[in-house]
């Protein structure tokens, strides 16, 4: 089975975002936000559309560099890093927009995601037999749990271009599950998808935090979803933080309320 | 020698001694196949047996076993059969309530289920069922959390009881002694019929009945412990249960799990079977993919394809049952089987099939020599879940569309007057669980068993012709006579619909609802450019019913061809807005038509079908996977068909 270490006790800080602002040019993404986000949790970042909830998860991936403030992750502090430092420290992601290799097949998609764990030298790689063909059984066995875990066996061979736009999202999620990671980023898991598939991916995802023991960060739009999945809230509203707390804190926050219903004149 | 076993579990320790090598149950787990020995499986379902044991599961008590086809499940039965428990397999896809009527009628003191979706149904209706004392699971995943301690899993029971035989000795001799002990006439297993006519019944089968109606078929297709087949049926249903379970242990053959219900059409292309029994709804929806995937093909594959789809169509029966056919023709088949049938079969997972059969529900017999054509052994068998399955089957050389064929061996089988067939059978059940009344009105004084079936034997042949439900068979106000589940099959060919559904008996002429094929419709509509956002939406496209139109014309032709049935021709009828389903009711769990039901469901639009307006309004309420319940509203209309004289008369003109 997947083993995460646990260096950090389930419930402490696992990810401390700190004062952190990021502007491109002119444009302030995001302004002084902070939160953390606790080991074992589901935590869901809302906000409406262009809040910066896309910015923010790309500066805890790495992906943007903020120009102020500090991320703590498993208690090292950086300012600066790239998403490859970000993926070998245990943070995996997936995207709004699926990327993956549509040209390959399911099952390579997520040995894909088992790459940064494959430590024989290419050399061995080019062999037919020895250290890397047992590397690579391991690995497979892997897989194979998580094929089994996001049910996907009818599609291991299938290439994933061909597939529907739900079972896309599942492999991309079974791609970052093959990192073991200890923080999952979720960027709108469920966007574009009907009322089945997103019961069945909200099922995964609560199964992925609760059997691996993955922290979790996700984006999403449908509020059923958000209120129903995560722990505590942080809301987002022109780069700036609005709320942040449990799911009924912050539907009950006026604040909230008014940024996404509007208030009466 | 064969004849000392009279239990499954005396035959599992037989194998386990005679063949303990053998591969006797394979699934396919983490993408590999994995295979358990006769030995293997012995061990794992002493220890299970045991571990039942200290949980209390005793003589005479019922354990109900909920899920797909995975080694775990048929091992609780096994297991529970060797203490002369009971185990009694129920549709894994049932909603909580028809569940509800299952597991409380038949008393279960202890459940086995696959999953967590498996565990949350019964634990949703478990202040119903006051005898549940343990839930026991498969598979794990999204279980962790549970804190209910009547929740167990399968594994920890197994190593428990393993590890209580390993400590202790005595053990060892009392569960030797048990399932030494086992007698014949004890209740083996209790299977619920699928309800085609209401309420489902539980069908009591006896070990030593069961076992000697499988000894005869497997006599009779000469199986043995080198034959393979996929189980992936359900559990629940009388043909899994014979043809896998029971035949499986008495040949000694491997029975193979698939490894999700979607991968079946892989999994039976790597194991290759050579043993297949299959509804016909399954090799219908088979062709359906075959064809749909032709269409898509290039040009001169899909001439190919035709030309010798139409060489098959002409000599291949004749030359699968061994009749003559001229050079010229063998060739071509020969040529054909290189280069379309082979592949053809291998694709689908039939190249090693020796015998197949088909049963269930009538097939079409366009539809059968299909399959046949291609130099599959494919047969038909009539059963019941009350007969342990054989009534009549065909015998290699005897096998036709039309007909059932002759008995099966130490059959016996008389017509009512009516023309309903009574039988006496092998694996003739004991009677049903906890329904005396039932019981009394099914079996006859002198020991036949009614089957509800209108049939007749063939005069020249013997062999056995079903007609319908006797209950279904009608008239037209004409007279003439209205066979629905006939001309519905003949509907069923065209692989653009799905289900029909046939009304006209005290009436003046047929008709008929429709449905389509998504699949097929969907993949028609993609190639001619017509736009759907869904199923209610394409149901109704004009383009599609003049499609549907064209293949009712193409059946009404067909039938006028045949004096008996040219009466029931169709003269009008609709597509319906939605698709039948089995969680509203319309269809029973094994997928057959309700038709008492759907008329009820649907008077509105019979009545428009017979009042002659164009169009219709319906409401229907519908109920989603997840239990919640919604309204379909939709206009449908109502087309028009010819209806050709009897064509006699047309040769002559």
């Amino acid at each position: 089975m997947m083993q995460t270490y646990h260096q950090i006790a389930r419930g402490d800080t696992l990810l401390a975002v700190d004062h952190v602002s990021l502007s491109f040019g002119g444009v302030k993404a995001i302004t002084d936000v902070s939160f953390d986000i606790r080991k074992g949790e589901i935590r869901a970042i809302i906000g409406p559309n262009g809040a910066g909830k896309t910015s923010m998860l790309n500066v805890i991936n790495g992906f943007y560099h903020p120009q102020k403030g500090q991320i703590t992750f498993k208690g090292l502090t950086r300012s600066r890093m790239r998403p490859s430092v970000a993926a070998s420290q245990g943070i995996a992601r997936t995207f709004q927009n699926v990327a993956l290799f549509k040209g390959m097949s399911t099952l390579d998609n997520i040995m894909a995601g088992r790459t940064l764990k494959m430590h024989r030298n290419f050399f061995w790689q080019c062999l037919r037999h020895g250290p890397a063909m047992d590397e690579e059984i391991k690995h497979r066995e892997f897989v194979e749990d998580i094929i089994d875990f996001l049910e996907i066996q009818a599609i291991r061979k299938v290439p994933v271009g061909k597939l529907p736009y739900g079972l896309q999202k599942r492999v991309e999620l079974g791609r970052a599950l093959a990192m073991e990671p200890d923080l999952l980023l979720l960027d709108e898991p469920m966007a574009g998808m009907n009322l089945e598939e997103k019961e069945d991916m909200s099922r995964f995802i609560v199964d992925v935090n609760q059997q691996y023991g993955t922290t979790i960060a996700l984006i999403e739009h449908d509020m059923g979803v958000v209120m129903d999945l995560s722990d505590r809230v942080v809301v987002l509203e022109y780069g700036h933080k609005l709320a942040d707390g449990t799911p009924d804190d912050v539907k009950a926050n006026e604040d909230v309320i008014k940024a996404y219903l509007g208030v009466a004149h | 020698m064969q004849s000392q076993e009279k239990t499954f579990p005396q035959l599992l320790m037989r194998n386990a001694a005679l063949r303990g090598d053998r591969p006797a149950l394979r699934h396919k787990y983490l993408g590999i196949w994995q295979t358990w020995t006769w030995s293997d499986v012995a061990e794992i379902v002493r220890s299970y047996a045991q571990g039942l044991y200290d949980r209390g599961l005793r003589h005479g008590d019922t354990i109900a076993v909920i899920g797909a086809n995975r080694p775990k499940l048929y091992w609780t039965m096994m297991a529970a059969q060797c203490l002369g428990a009971i185990p009694v397999p129920v549709y894994a896809d049932s909603v909580a309530e028809e569940m509800i009527f299952v597991l409380e009628n038949a008393g279960v003191k202890m459940a086995a289920v696959q999953d967590q979706e498996q565990v949350d149904k019964v634990f949703s209706i478990m202040d119903r069922l006051p005898d549940l004392q343990w839930v026991l699971y498969d598979w794990g995943r999204g279980l962790r959390d549970y804190d209910e301690p009547r929740l167990l899993s399968i594994d920890q029971l197994i190593d428990g009881g393993r590890e209580h035989l390993d400590r202790d000795p005595q053990t060892i001799k009392q569960l030797d002694d048990m399932i030494l002990s086992g007698r014949g006439t004890e209740i083996s297993v209790i299977l619920y019929t699928s309800g085609t006519t209401g309420r489902s019944k539980g069908v009591m089968l006896s070990a030593e009945r069961c076992i000697a109606a499988a000894r005869d078929s497997v006599a009779f297709d000469k199986l043995n412990e080198n034959d393979q087949v996929l189980a992936y049926l359900p559990l629940a249903w009388v043909g899994d249960h014979y043809m896998n379970y029971a035949q499986g242990l008495v040949a000694g053959f491997c029975m193979a799990c698939p490894e999700s219900a979607d991968t079946v059409e892989q999994d039976l292309r790597e194991i290759g079977p050579t043993f297949y029994f299959a509804p016909p709804r399954v090799f219908e929806n088979l062709l359906t993919r075959v064809m749909i995937r032709m269409e898509d093909a290039s040009g001169p594959k899909r001439w190919l394809f035709h030309t010798f789809i139409e060489i098959a169509r002409r000599y291949g029966e004749k030359i699968l049952n061994g009749q003559s056919v001229p050079f010229s023709g063998s060739l071509l088949y020969a040529l054909g089987e290189i280069l379309i049938y082979g592949p053809l079969k291998n694709v689908l997972g039939f190249t090693r099939v020796r015998v197949g059969y088909t049963a269930g529900e009538a097939i079409g017999p366009e539809l059968f020599s299909f399959y046949r054509s291609l130099g599959i052994n494919l047969k038909q068998l009539y059963g019941q879940t009350e007969a342990f399955l054989y009534v009549t089957v065909q015998p290699d050389g005897e096998i036709r569309a039309d007909t059932v064929g002759p008995l099966a061996p130490h059959v016996e089988v008389k017509l009512t007057e009516s023309g309903e067939v009574l039988f006496k059978s092998p694996g003739m059940f004991v009677g049903y669980f906890r329904d005396a009344e039932k019981t009394h009105e099914t079996m006859t004084e002198d020991g036949f068993v009614r089957t509800g079936d209108a049939g007749f034997f063939e005069p020249e042949s013997g062999h056995l012709k079903i007609i319908d439900r006797a209950k279904d068979v009608g008239k037209l106000t004409s007279g003439a006579l209205f066979p629905p589940k006939y001309v519905e099959n003949k509907l069923k060919f065209f692989p653009n619909i799905k289900e029909a559904v046939l009304f006209g008996d005290g009436h003046d002429y047929v008709t008929c609802f429709i449905n389509i094929d998504l699949t097929a419709v969907g993949n028609w509509a993609e190639r001619n450019n017509v736009s759907y956002a869904s199923y209610q939406e394409l149901a109704g496209h004009p383009d599609v019913y003049a499609m549907i139109a064209d293949h009712v014309e193409d059946t009404n032709r067909i039938l006028s061809h045949e004096p008996m049935m040219a009466g029931a021709q169709i003269k009008r009828f609709l597509i319906l807005h939605k698709e039948l389903d089995a969680d509203d009711g319309e269809l029973t769990r094994t997928q057959k038509v309700r038709r008492g039901f759907i008329a009820e469901r649907y008077a509105p639009l019979i009545t428009a079908l017979y009042d002659g307006t164009q169009e219709a309004d319906i409401t229907t309420e519908v109920i989603f996977e997840d239990g919640r319940k919604g309204a379909i509203s939709a206009r449908v209309k109502i087309v028009e068909c010819e209806i050709f004289p009897l064509a006699t008369k047309e040769k002559a003109a």
